[in-house]
Parts: structure tokens; C-alpha cells; sequence
């Protein structure tokens, strides 16, 4: 219908232009190269190629783990560096895309031929990342994925630097019920869901789990990410009255959850969320301070907890960011505390070597002890979490627990 | 039974807040053939300007809506002025290009300055509910639906029984025949995308108290506004509010006695059902030019 309006002049030199533009780039980055190779192996830094989704949908915690891995190279190359050398991270963005972590990871290994990797966040992104780094038999230590499907594929250089995968993280919960005496355990209890591959696992396992114990399941749903009222669902639970509410909420289903049941005037004895609570003041403006007394969840980090680095940690985020430190960027200190303790232990910078070590060995880092299985997976156990008096506690496991009090059964709604 | 008449109830007051929100949508689409896809992002913006009001002052966020709603009808003038005017006449489709930019950048814009995290308003009553014997009806909804109730109202009445509100009909059923009696198109279309606009400045307060919101949240909302409109005849307001009735119904009714997961999908299945039989919607007038 509308014929094409011929290319105008100024359209066509803003395409020479921008032709010649790249080319000039492309040209600088060659003449780099020969400077960087030319100096001598010990006075070079020791560089790490990373891909971060800094842009798109999870830019927030991307950026967190930027901020992770940026305050662990500035802690130790303020201590020396790693074999002497410095460390230099050369992290580049991949907007939250599965295509352009590929192309990113594939660049820092064989054109930027960085010396080590560090992973990208989230298991969507991790998952094609780690090809590309076993096909380049690269360690790959990545610090979010945790997603079942990352350890089918038999793997030898990818490590997860969590304690644990989704479906045994509620394993620490499950322990704490077996440990009550059989009267204060619940008898009944309800798995509200979210349809989310960090969600999901954790509670259907534990349904299975606490079933096993005995504890009867009265109400079971999986809702998709998109619902926002639970006043139905919350009016339902008020009529069934379960001892337990455990639900898979990610974050707003989580607060939707909370103040619809106290506005159907339902509070359970025990009530356990997979990470919602973990969103610190987010979480208790959105429920209310009050509220949040007693909420059970599952985390990796915890602020207080006294592993190693921890405290330093903490401050130097402070320090730096002015905010209270996120679970993200804690994962990513660690994925760079297990690398790092490789490198050390091996010596020096030998992908096969430092794989086998990581198998063979357990790492202490601020997320407590980390070790593998054949596949990648963590042997290791999530914190069991409480919101008591306004604050965060670990209450378990016992030999990691900030305070010796548990909140149960859980008070009413304030 | 109790049960029945709670699920009821809460299915017609969270359909009165979705009404509220389609009608700002439906109305500008109904004057201009303009799909308004930034009004998700109308909604977050006021929500988040409310939630700032609310944390710095403590004003309360439905009151607060005395001041966001001038400013959305002010804002919406401006965008129309600024903006939108420029491709009045081109096909709708230019106008979802447009406006869905405009949603990018107001997300961009509230990514930058307020963050990009969950917020949500807490007044004393958000939790609270009113009992009427077994039912509960949460206090934030009652409030919500009642101002929205009140909005629709004023809205219903100052399109059927004022000079401007009959020059807006008279621009959404015949253009050419408007302008040969004097209505001035632009200004009409002016005046229609900043009422639209302005029906935010209550919808976001509700939604600051209702539901934990961020920038990037108005993908949900305007997805969900469609699905009310077309159900209820783009253009139709007494459209969009039986669609939100529907909605709502259809949402908590399934939840309570279906099961969750299908509660948001059953009310895209009654839109596909009812576009079968009915392409224009429930209240949708068929056009001159779509029978052509």
C-alpha cells in the first residue's frame, strides 16, 4: 500500500558512519591484544571472564552478584591476590538472554581467553552457560541455579555453590518437625504453590516428606505466577483448618497469602513460606512488622551467621553499598571463595586439576561447608530461618543456629 | 453455603477495583480507536506516587487520591497533547506501538527513581475485614470498591448528562458527524485521554493498598484490563464492568471450588467462548466499518 520511501542521504552516511564506527572498535580491541600477551606471566593478573544478566528481567539480582563478586576480588587482592597475582574481573552483560550468555561465555573463553570462570545467575542462564564452559572443560562454579535439570547432564566441571538444590531444601524444616515431640507436631497440613522451579520442588517434597511422618495433607494447589488474590484460597484453608500452611511463594504471592488469611481471620499454628520472608524489610512492610512473628523459610545466607569471611563480608557490602547485604550477592562471594580455595590448594591454574580437588574436598565458605557429588550437586543443608520479635534467626540446623528459641506454635495475627 | 455467598461477595468487590481500572481504558478506546496499552503503567505510576505520599506523610492512600487524580488528568492531557495527537487518524495498531513505548519508558523511569522492588501501601485497616455473620469482607476491598463504585458513577453521569460528556459520545459513535456539529475532535480526544487517564489516579491508589506492586507489574495489569474489555465490548463502560464482574466472579469462584491454578485461565476461556458467539463482546456495537 505505502510504497518504501527511498534510503535519504542522511540515513545512508549515518550507516557508513556507524560501518565505520565498529570497524574502528573492532581494530583497537586487535591492537590490544599483542600489548596484554607481551607481559610477563607472574606480574599479570589472573583474570575471571563472567556473564551477568545486568539488564532485563533479572537485573536486580544480577547486579547483586556483581556486587558479590566485586567485593571478594577488592578483599583479596587487597590481601595479595591469588598466587601472588592480582585478580581482574572482566564481567560483561547478557540482559537476561540464554543466546547472548552463550555467545558471552563463548568470547571470554576463547577470544578474551580469561584464565578462570565464574557463573551467571539463575538456572535459566546457567544452564546453556555451563555447556559452553564443559565443552571448553572450564571449572564452572556458578552461585544461583539450582534447578534439578542442571545435574541430569552428568557434568564434570560445573559446581553449584549453594549448600543445596531446590527439592532438599526443605529437608532442614522436615528435621526440625521430626525433632518435636510427637503431640507438637502438626497433623494436618496445606501446600499452596506457585508454580515456579524454586518454589515448587521445596514444597512437594516436603508434602512427601511430611507425609511419611504422618502429617495429613488437606489441601494441595499450584497457582501460576500471575494470580494476585488469595482471598478465596485463605477463606478455603479457614474452613479446613490445617495445622501447617506451607506455601511456595517467591515474593508477592507471599504477602497476598499473609493478609488474606488475617483478613479471613485464619491464622495457622505453624506457617512456613519458600522465600518470600527472606526479602527483609520488603517482606514486613508488605505483611506488617507484627505479623512476620514466627514465619518459617529456607535460605542459604544468613547476615548473623559466624562462617567464614561472614562478618567482613557484611561490612564491606555496608561499607561499599550503604544497604543491608542480599542473599545474592553472598551466593556470589561464595561460588568465588570455592574457586579461589581451589586455585590455592591446586597451585595453580589447571582446569582438570582444580575440578578433581573440588571433588575430592570440602570448602569452608560464608555459606558454611560446601561439597560436591559426581554431578555437580551440593551435599550441603539450607538454614532454617524464623522471623522472631522484628528480626531474622537461624533455628536450624542446630549447630548453626543464631538463637535457641523456636516461635511455636506461631502467635495470632496482631 | 457461608461459603458460596463468601466466595460471592469477594469475587464482586475485587470485579468492582478491575471495573474501575477498565473503564480509564475502554473509554479511550471507545472516543479515539486508541489502545491505551501505557494505561497498566498509569496505574503503577499513581500507586507508586501514592505508596510515596503514604510512607512520607502517612496519608491515606484512597484519600490520597484527591491529589493523584488531577495530576493523571493533567498528565493524560499532556501525553495527549505531546504524544498522542500526533498519530490521530493512523490505524489502532500505531496507537499500541506508541503507548506500549510509553509504558516502557514511565517502567524505566520508575526503575530508576524508586527502585526496583516490591512496595506495597499498609494502612491501619489493610488486613482488617468487616464480619457480616460467617462472611468476611476485607476492609481495603469494601474501601476500594466503594470508591470505585463512586468514580463510575460520576463517570456514567458526566458522559450521559453533560454538554462534554455527550460531545465524547457523539465523537465515539460518528467523528464526521461530530465535527459537522462543532465538536472539536482534538479537543474531545483531549479531554477523553486525560478523564481516562485520571480514572488511575483511584485505581492505583486501591492497587497500592491491595496488591505489592513494582515497576514492571503493568504487564499483569494491562493484560488482565484487555481480557475485561474485549470481553465487555471494547468502547462499552456498563462492558467493563460486567466483564470485571466476571473476572472476579470467575477468579474466586474457581479458586474456592476448582482449583487454583485454573482461576486465571477459566476467565480467558469465557472470553474465548463469548467472542465465538458475540466478535463485538457482551455490550460491543458493531461498527459501520467492521461490517464492511
Amino acid at each position: 500500500m505505502t510504497a518504501q520511501p527511498p534510503r535519504s542521504p542522511a540515513r545512508r552516511s549515518r550507516l557508513t558512519l556507524t560501518v565505520a564506527v565498529a570497524a574502528a572498535l573492532a581494530l583497537t580491541a586487535c591492537g590490544q591484544r599483542p600489548s596484554e600477551t607481551r607481559a610477563s606471566e607472574v606480574d599479570k593478573p589472573i583474570v575471571i571472564g563472567i556473564s551477568l544478566p545486568l539488564t532485563g528481567d533479572f537485573a536486580q539480582p544480577g547486579s547483586e552478584a556483581k556486587r558479590g563478586y566485586e567485593i571478594w576480588r577488592d578483599m583479596v587482592n587487597a590481601k595479595g591476590g591469588v598466587l601472588g597475582r592480582q585478580v581482574q574481573l572482566k564481567i560483561v552483560d547478557d540482559a537476561s538472554n540464554q543466546d547472548t550468555v552463550v555467545a558471552d561465555y563463548t568470547k571470554l573463553i576463547t577470544q578474551d581467553k580469561v584464565d578462570l570462570l565464574l557463573g551467571t545467575f539463575s538456572s535459566l542462564l546457567n544452564y546453556p552457560a555451563s555447556a559452553v564452559a564443559e565443552k571448553n572443560r572450564m571449572v564452572f562454579v556458578e552461585p544461583a541455579g539450582g534447578a534439578p535439570d542442571m545435574f541430569s547432564r552428568g557434568f564434570k566441571y560445573l559446581f553449584f555453590a549453594q549448600p543445596a538444590t531446590a527439592p532438599r531444601q526443605a529437608d532442614v524444616f522436615v528435621n526440625y518437625i521430626k525433632s518435636l515431640p510427637e503431640a507438637e507436631r502438626p497433623k494436618t497440613a496445606a501446600y499452596p504453590s506457585q508454580d515456579d522451579p524454586f518454589a515448587l520442588p521445596v514444597i512437594k517434597s516436603m508434602q512427601t516428606q511430611l507425609e511419611a511422618l504422618g502429617v495429613k495433607t488437606v489441601y494441595s494447589e499450584v497457582y501460576p505466577a500471575d494470580t494476585t488474590n488469595f482471598q478465596s484460597v485463605a477463606s478455603t484453608l479457614a474452613s479446613r483448618k490445617p495445622d501447617l500452611v506451607a506455601q511456595g511463594a517467591v515474593f508477592e504471592d507471599g504477602v497476598g497469602m499473609v493478609r488474606s488469611l488475617k483478613q479471613l481471620g485464619f491464622s495457622p499454628k505453624m506457617l512456613f513460606q519458600t522465600s518470600a520472608p527472606s526479602n527483609s524489610s520488603q517482606y514486613s512492610d508488605g505483611v506488617g512488622l507484627a505479623n512476620t512473628e514466627g514465619v518459617f523459610y529456607t535460605v542459604s545466607w544468613n547476615e548473623k551467621a559466624t562462617t567464614p569471611l561472614n562478618a567482613e563480608f557484611v561490612a564491606a557490602y555496608r561499607k561499599a553499598h550503604n544497604a543491608a547485604p542480599a542473599e545474592d550477592a553472598a551466593d556470589a562471594f561464595a561460588a568465588a571463595q570455592v574457586l579461589q580455595a581451589a586455585v590455592e590448594a591446586v597451585g595453580a591454574i589447571d582446569q582438570d586439576k582444580i575440578k578433581d580437588w573440588l571433588h575430592a574436598n570440602t570448602v569452608q565458605t560464608l555459606l558454611g561447608p560446601l561439597s560436591w557429588k559426581e554431578n555437580g550437586e551440593p551435599k550441603g543443608s539450607f538454614l532454617l530461618a524464623q522471623w522472631q520479635g522484628g528480626k531474622v534467626e537461624v533455628v536450624g540446623p542446630p549447630e548453626l543456629a543464631t538463637s535457641k528459641t523456636v516461635v511455636n506454635p506461631k502467635p495470632g495475627w496482631k | 453455603m457461608a461459603h458460596f455467598v463468601q466466595a460471592i461477595a469477594l469475587g464482586l468487590l475485587i470485579g468492582g477495583v478491575y471495573a474501575l481500572m477498565a473503564s480509564g481504558l475502554t473509554l479511550i478506546f471507545g472516543v479515539m480507536r486508541i489502545i491505551n496499552v501505557a494505561q497498566g503503567a498509569f496505574l503503577v505510576l499513581v500507586a507508586m506516587v501514592t505508596w510515596w505520599l503514604w510512607n512520607r506523610t502517612g496519608i491515606d492512600p484512597i484519600v490520597a487520591s484527591v491529589v493523584t487524580t488531577p495530576m493523571m488528568f493533567g498528565f493524560g492531557w499532556l501525553s495527549y497533547r505531546l504524544l498522542i495527537a500526533r498519530i490521530r487518524g493512523s490505524s489502532p495498531s500505531m496507537s499500541v506501538l506508541l503507548t506500549f513505548g510509553f509504558a516502557l519508558v514511565i517502567e524505566g523511569v520508575l526503575n530508576l527513581t524508586a527502585g526496583n522492588k516490591f512496595k506495597s501501601a499498609a494502612p491501619s485497616y489493610f488486613e482488617e475485614s468487616f464480619r457480616v455473620g460467617a462472611i468476611s469482607l476485607p476492609k481495603a476491598q469494601v474501601f476500594g470498591f466503594a470508591a470505585a463504585a463512586g468514580v463510575l458513577a460520576v463517570l456514567y453521569y458526566v458522559l450521559h448528562r453533560t454538554w462534554t460528556g455527550r460531545a465524547i459520545r457523539a465523537a465515539t459513535q460518528n467523528p464526521s458527524g461530530a465535527a459537522l456539529v462543532g465538536v472539536s475532535a482534538a479537543g474531545t480526544g483531549a479531554l477523553a485521554f486525560a478523564i481516562g487517564s485520571a480514572t488511575a489516579g483511584v485505581g492505583g491508589s486501591i492497587l497500592s493498598v491491595l496488591y505489592p506492586f513494582f515497576p514492571a507489574s503493568h504487564y499483569e495489569w494491562i493484560s488482565r484490563l484487555l481480557g475485561i474489555v474485549v470481553l465487555g465490548g471494547l468502547g462499552s463502560l456498563p462492558g467493563a464492568v460486567t466483564g470485571a464482574a466476571i473476572l472476579g466472579l470467575a477468579e474466586t469462584l474457581t479458586a474456592t471450588y476448582g482449583s487454583l491454578g485454573w482461576s486465571t485461565l477459566v476467565f480467558y476461556l469465557v472470553i474465548m467462548a463469548v467472542l465465538l458467539v458475540r466478535p463485538q463482546g457482551l455490550f460491543g456495537a458493531r461498527l459501520r466499518e467492521d461490517a464492511a
